[in-house]
């Protein structure tokens, strides 16, 4: 594994829908273990982003490296290190949701014994063994959100990006997200993470980028960015007066 | 193609999705070109067909349409099957399960393209042997068979594929199906020999690509066949490599697949 202490890398990242600039010479990097709260108001830029590093985008300009892995040339290698919550419940109609995440671990080059036993101990870790001959469809939408991170963890990611995943979570979920999210990332994962709640981003992250129409526009430690004020008033100081 | 395979476990994996996929709603995927097949045969091949004047051909009518009837829903079922696996992958966007993985895009096609060749054999496989109810028709050369059903559903398989690249709706979906593969098959002859036709048309049927591929199965089961067998060989397989190189083209720039 290349540059093992930057788990991501963007450097002079542009990127067009059409004639329509989403992300202008975008430039920053993500230390291996980090918390990485990545925020922005809607359409700044924050998910076309995590669509470049997941290689779900195309993109006319720059460098995107993860673990120093080029997300183009090499993403098969890019893509083994990155798991990906995303926002919408974009499931499989047909599978249950534990055939569900046995066939994705087998994407990974997961062996199907190994990829069951992942599985289960996933189901069971978000509460969900009870439901595993359940079609998606006849999931609650807070237990869609845990079905999402069991998906994006099936095959033990170096890195968790997550797409505002407690958006739409009651009190306790939100809370079991937390919890679940501060503990992988005390084991090491680095998480990056997109989210509106101002709350979330102060309380589990150590590093905040902030973007606003498709720039960065501040990033740093949490403490060298809030300064004594609250991360939401830092927020709207910096995307109001953009 | 094996060194171009880092993951086989996951393309086995997308490999047994597709297959289970249409195996969990055989109602709707297999079962219904079998039934039609079974109509087919019984109203033009028995009840029409035994009044038929087919001993200048050296079978039955029945003999010869049973071929055609084989061709044609290879055709079909390895079409729809990976033109509506991959667009309700869109449309749900569950195909991002796919995109997210370390499969390559070569490796990507293949385990889409398993479920197509799959499902077009078994279709194919089937119409055969609902055939024997009707009359005894035995294959005249399996190999060929063989060679000529996966080639097919390697054709139209990728052409589902590029299909439901291509399309942004349920109609657009079935479009190529209904205006132009099965047009194209049944002219193909798969209820009548070449022969039949008058020349001009005849000279037409020669540049109809499906002519090949109907006379190709219909050579296997009878032994005789409108093409010569080795052109229709020949024809198979360079449109099933073509057809699979635009395809791993279309995943490779990520058409409809990356914004």
């Amino acid at each position: 594994m290349r540059n093992s202490d930057i788990a991501i890398s963007i450097k002079h990242l542009s990127k067009f829908y059409k004639t329509f600039q989403a992300l202008d010479k975008v430039s920053f990097e993500v230390k291996r273990g980090d918390f990485f709260a990545f925020l922005g108001p809607n359409g700044a830029g924050k998910t076309t982003t995590i669509n470049v590093l997941t290689g779900l985008s195309n993109y006319q300009s720059g460098d995107v490296r993860v673990f120093g892995h080029d997300v183009t040339s090499e993403y098969l290698r890019s893509r083994r290190l990155i798991g990906l919550c995303a926002q919408e419940f974009n499931f499989d109609p047909f599978l249950t949701i534990y055939q569900l995440l046995v066939y994705q671990a087998e994407y990974f080059g997961i062996p199907p014994w190994e990829a069951k036993r992942r599985a289960n101990a996933l189901l069971e870790r978000f509460q969900l063994a009870d439901k595993r001959q359940c079609k998606h469809r006849a999931l609650s939408s807070g237990m869609k959100k845990r079905l999402l991170l069991c998906r994006a963890l099936i095959h033990d990611p170096e890195i968790l990006i997550l797409d505002e995943p407690t958006a739409g979570c009651d009190l306790e979920l939100k809370f079991l997200i937390w919890d679940y999210l501060a503990q992988l990332n005390k084991e090491g994962k680095t998480i990056f993470l997109t989210t509106h709640y101002m709350e979330e981003a102060e309380r589990l992250c150590k590093t905040i980028g902030i973007i606003n129409r498709g720039r960065i526009v501040r990033i740093g430690d949490k403490k060298q960015i809030l300064q004594d004020k609250s991360l939401e008033d830092v927020f709207l100081e910096i995307t109001g007066s953009e | 193609m094996l060194h171009l395979i880092s993951n086989p476990i996951g393309v086995l994996a997308l490999s047994k999705r597709e297959i289970h996929r249409f195996f969990s709603v055989a109602n709707q995927t297999i079962f219904p070109p079998l039934v039609s097949s079974a109509m087919f045969m019984y109203i033009f091949g028995v009840a029409i067909g035994s009044r038929i004047d087919f001993s200048a051909a050296g079978m039955s009518y029945f003999n010869f349409i049973v071929p055609g009837l084989m061709a044609m829903h290879l055709i079909s079922s390895a079409y729809e099957n990976t033109s509506s696996s991959l667009f309700i992958g869109r449309w749900h966007n569950h195909i991002q399960e796919i995109l997210l993985s370390p499969l390559s895009y070569i490796e990507m096609v293949l385990g889409l393209l398993a479920g197509g060749v799959a499902r077009g054999v078994t279709v194919c496989l089937g119409v055969w042997l609902t055939s024997l109810l009707f009359a005894p028709s035995a294959i005249a050369h399996p190999i060929a068979l063989l060679y000529f059903m996966l080639m097919i559903a390697v054709i139209f398989s990728c052409a589902g594929m590029m299909g439901a690249l291509w399309a942004e709706d349920f109609g657009m979906l079935s479009m190529w199906n209904i205006y132009v593969i099965v047009p194209l098959a049944l002219l193909g002859g798969v209820f009548h020999p070449m022969a039949m036709l008058p020349k001009p048309v005849l000279i037409i049927s020669h540049f109809n690509p499906m002519s090949y591929l109907v006379s190709g199965i219909r050579y296997s089961m009878t032994g005789t066949c409108d093409m010569p067998a080795a052109v229709s060989a020949a024809i198979a397989f360079a449109m099933a490599g073509l057809f699979f190189l635009a395809t791993v083209y279309l995943f490779k720039i990520g058409y409809k697949l990356r914004t």
